[in-house]
């Protein structure tokens, strides 16, 4: 599907499409329209004004561009690296204060705690090396030869 | 000044440190950047300096110049090839398929090259990786 997209749309129009989700969800939710046509006006401009920056030489637009080279990339993943330690201790600090103030409605901060401590963990398994622990090959019968002990 | 105190620039520099930036000193000097009065000056500057900050100032003003927060070698060793080719950093950024701002980031050590972009900036100056990004190479011949 993506594919279709030119790279350079994709983020911004995929910016636009989670406000139109948050006004879709306002729509179905609330007896007024008002609140959720304003959301899907400023999802329209919000995509236009993205697919605007992306022209820009810097390294915020090539991320948002997706034109990212190495080094850029590198900045993304840290910047993604950062809100995710933000919003796991956001999460943490909300369930702690729900919970001393003994409100019942503590559990979607348990959620966002259990599901990005879940996401960490899976990040773990998925990006790691994920090569079993095995005999060395050495001792396993397959001599190496290296400059250093040749 | 103090920024750079509080920085590399307060670290001890080395033997190697000093000839890297009399070799920086030679290229302007050789190139008429500098007047040989102010060579022999800012050579004996050099020479006398102890921190990394005493060689960023005997090098100041010049392209490809070492900077108190900058390691030693590559960082300065590619500067000093773009400049040698008149090159300007979004020159440089086009041939090598990156962005301008990660061509600065590298000539300001700030950021080390993958592997591949590595061989790719050494191949576009007709150097070996070695050459161009060896820890104790002071010299850029020719591959």
């Amino acid at each position: 599907m993506m594919r279709f997209i030119r790279p350079r749309l994709r983020k911004p129009l995929l910016g636009g499409i989670a406000y139109l989700g948050i006004a879709a969800a306002w729509a179905i939710g609330s007896p007024t329209w008002g609140l959720a046509i304003v959301i899907a006006v400023v999802a329209v401009g919000q995509t236009v004004a993205w697919y605007a920056w992306t022209g820009e030489d810097t390294d915020e637009s090539a991320l948002l561009g997706s034109r990212a080279d190495e080094r850029q990339k590198q900045v993304g993943q840290r910047a993604r690296a950062l809100a995710g330690a933000v919003a796991l201790a956001a999460a943490y600090v909300g369930l702690v204060i729900t919970l001393a103030v003994k409100r019942a409605d503590a559990w979607p901060f348990a959620v966002m705690l259990a599901v990005t401590g879940f996401a960490y963990l899976l990040g773990l398994s998925s990006y790691g090396s994920g090569e079993p622990a095995s005999e060395d090959e050495v001792t396993a019968g397959h001599q190496t030869r290296s400059p250093v002990n040749s | 000044m103090a920024v750079l105190e509080e920085g590399r620039g307060g670290l001890r520099a080395s033997d190697a440190d000093r000839e890297q930036a009399i070799e920086i000193l030679k290229a302007a000097f050789v190139r008429d950047r500098l007047a040989r009065a102010e060579f022999e000056a800012r050579v004996g500057q050099a020479l006398a300096s102890r921190t990394h900050a005493g060689l960023a100032a005997a090098t100041d003003g010049i392209p490809g110049r070492l900077t108190a927060d900058q390691p030693p070698g590559m960082p300065a060793r590619v500067r000093e090839q773009r400049t040698q080719r008149e090159m300007s950093q979004g020159e440089l950024a086009q041939a090598l398929g990156v962005s301008r701002q990660t061509v600065i980031s590298i000539e300001n050590g700030r950021y080390l090259p993958s592997l591949p972009l590595a061989f790719t900036i050494a191949r576009l100056f007709d150097l070996t990786v070695d050459t161009m990004f060896g820890p104790d190479q002071q010299k850029a011949g020719p591959r």
